[in-house]
């Protein structure tokens, strides 16, 4: 078992009508962490993850799952895509049948496993997304949060060992965003599966976050854990994204106010211990 | 618009087998066709309006509403039945002179008339049971289970899953467009009309892409496989099927 999960090496990919989404992308992503890629409108994010279950296949440069390059044959599809679940940001493109149950049970029943089996992992998986008194509802008739999970429950029906969300949280409530979040961490604790997301919303990254790319124009410009991104103020800036709201407050603090925090917190709990620290300093 | 899928949802007689549910329906209606007697069509009338009501908990307002729906065309039907045209005023029982005719309503046809119009009420009944108790997607369990083939089902359950977003976008183009005075005048109206429903299809276009994208992700092989909420195991609604449907069989050959 290799320590990556997932391994990009020098991906390129051009669409058909010439646009040049990906140039020279590499990427390792860990085994057993919840990674988030960041990246403005159009700085190929969704390109890159239709590369991580195959539905794109690279123009050139390789994509590698546990270590082995992905066998783009039928067989090999089917396989990969098994072990790597892909939940789109729409979840109207995703639900394809009015029966919230039907919906959630088509991945299983198309990995051909035995009745007894494919209703267990539906009801665990209405379970853990906590949907199961949505069984009988239709399609239609839900929100938009409540799809959301249908589509999510819909993939782990799969039991995948890494889960790729495109936009996670793009549409919720604030609310809604946080249930989202804490559901995918417990989910990705429990199951040790690897987490993929992609989002804009900076804020939550340091907060569920293990690792962090930022992604520009088809190619990867940082990546580390959420504090050593967001410590690179400048680059962050260049590629229109920002310092999460926490981090601004106290760059500002420190630089134009004289409060002289020895690193820039990015959290609210890591802003209240800074804040302490120095005002228990300035007591003494 | 009323959505009758909306109360096949919430009825208490949804658990149950749609096959089921389907076998009685149809066997009714063929029945109360068969018979063409007052009596069998009120008692079916009245057996499917109980069952759906009482059973169900469809509310009765519901009902009776929806069996105003074939009023118009019934009434129509009816009538023409019910009024006759002869040479002399025998046999009516109210008349009109017209030009040496008489146009008026006979004893005999207001029977066939009233026959008739319970007979059709009857029959609608059985398809309202039917309809208000088993939502479409059970509906199109019970099409494969009969072997309808599979492609027609498909699209049937993705016309039906689609036709709600469809419609939605349509309604939140319309209403952006009338925000921004798209149908001020006619001329204005049509051109807007015509951007909407090629949007409209370019849409549906690009949406039909990405939903064979995700399904791929999910293992689709051309065929949509998928399970259904189990039913309820009793073989209840047969034995109903059965005992009440010998009975009007059996009142319906008496009375002949």
């Amino acid at each position: 078992m290799t320590q990556n999960i997932l391994k990009l090496q020098d991906l390129h990919y051009t669409y058909p009508d010439g646009t040049h989404a990906l140039k020279g992308l590499d990427m390792e992503i860990k085994r057993g962490q919840v990674t988030a890629i960041l990246g403005g409108n159009g700085a190929g994010k969704s390109t890159l993850f239709h590369h991580l279950n195959g539905i794109l296949k690279p123009s050139s440069g390789q994509v590698f799952f546990e270590g082995k390059p992905v066998d783009y044959s039928r067989k090999g599809l089917i396989r990969l895509r098994q072990s790597v679940g892909v939940v789109f940001q729409d979840p109207d493109n995703q639900l394809f049948s009015a029966s919230v149950y039907q919906d959630v049970s088509f991945g299983a029943v198309n990995m051909k496993l035995p009745e007894d089996e494919v209703r267990r992992r539906v009801d665990v998986a209405m379970e853990r997304t906590g949907i199961s008194h949505l069984k009988n509802k239709p399609t239609h008739c839900l929100s938009f949060g409540q799809k959301k999970r249908v589509a999510i429950a819909g993939v782990l029906v799969m039991e995948p060992e890494v889960l790729v969300l495109d936009e996670p949280t793009a549409g919720l409530d604030p609310k809604g965003i946080c249930e989202i979040m804490k559901l995918l961490k417990e989910t990705q604790k429990e199951l040790g599966l690897s987490i993929i997301i992609s989002t804009h919303d900076i804020d939550i990254v340091p907060l569920y976050c293990d690792q962090v790319f930022v992604m520009d124009e088809g190619g990867i410009v940082l990546e580390g854990t959420p504090q050593e991104v967001f410590s690179e103020k400048k680059a962050l800036r260049r590629v229109n994204l920002r310092l999460p709201r926490i981090g601004h407050l106290l760059e500002i603090l420190k630089e134009k106010d004289g409060f002289n925090f020895k690193e820039l917190p990015v959290t609210i709990s890591g802003a209240r211990k800074a804040m302490k620290i120095w005002r228990d300093e300035r007591k003494s | 618009m009323i959505n009758i899928d909306t109360y096949a949802y919430a009825s208490q007689l949804k658990t149950i087998d749609p096959l089921q549910k389907f076998v009685f329906a149809l066997i009714t209606l063929g029945v109360c066709l068969w018979a063409d007697t007052l009596v069998i069509s009120l008692a079916v009338l009245f057996i499917m309006g109980w069952m759906t009501i009482r059973s169900g908990g469809t509310p009765i307002s519901l009902f009776i509403k929806l069996m105003f729906v074939p009023m118009a065309f019934l009434v129509i039907g009816v009538l023409t039945i019910a009024i006759n045209v002869l040479g002399n005023p025998q046999g009516f029982i109210v008349s009109l002179p017209i030009a040496g005719f008489w146009i008026g309503v006979s004893k005999v046809g207001m029977y066939e008339a009233g026959r008739l119009f319970f007979r059709v009420l009857g029959s609608v009944s059985c398809l309202y049971f039917l309809s208000l108790s088993t939502p479409m997607v059970d509906l199109l369990a019970v099409l494969r289970r009969l072997r309808v083939p599979k492609l027609i089902v498909e699209m049937m359950g993705l016309v039906y899953r689609f036709i709600f977003t469809l419609l939605e976008t349509a309604d939140i183009m319309l209403t952006a467009q009338n925000s921004r005075l798209g149908y001020r005048d006619l001329t204005t109206g049509y051109r807007s009309l015509g951007a909407l429903v090629a949007t409209l299809f370019i849409r549906a276009y690009k949406r039909s892409n990405d939903l064979f994208t995700s399904l791929e992700a999910r293992g689709y092989d051309g065929d949509i496989n998928v399970f259904e909420v189990p039913f309820e195991k009793s073989r209840k609604i047969y034995i109903v099927a059965i005992v009440v449907n010998t009975i009007l069989v059996f009142v319906a050959l008496t009375l002949k």
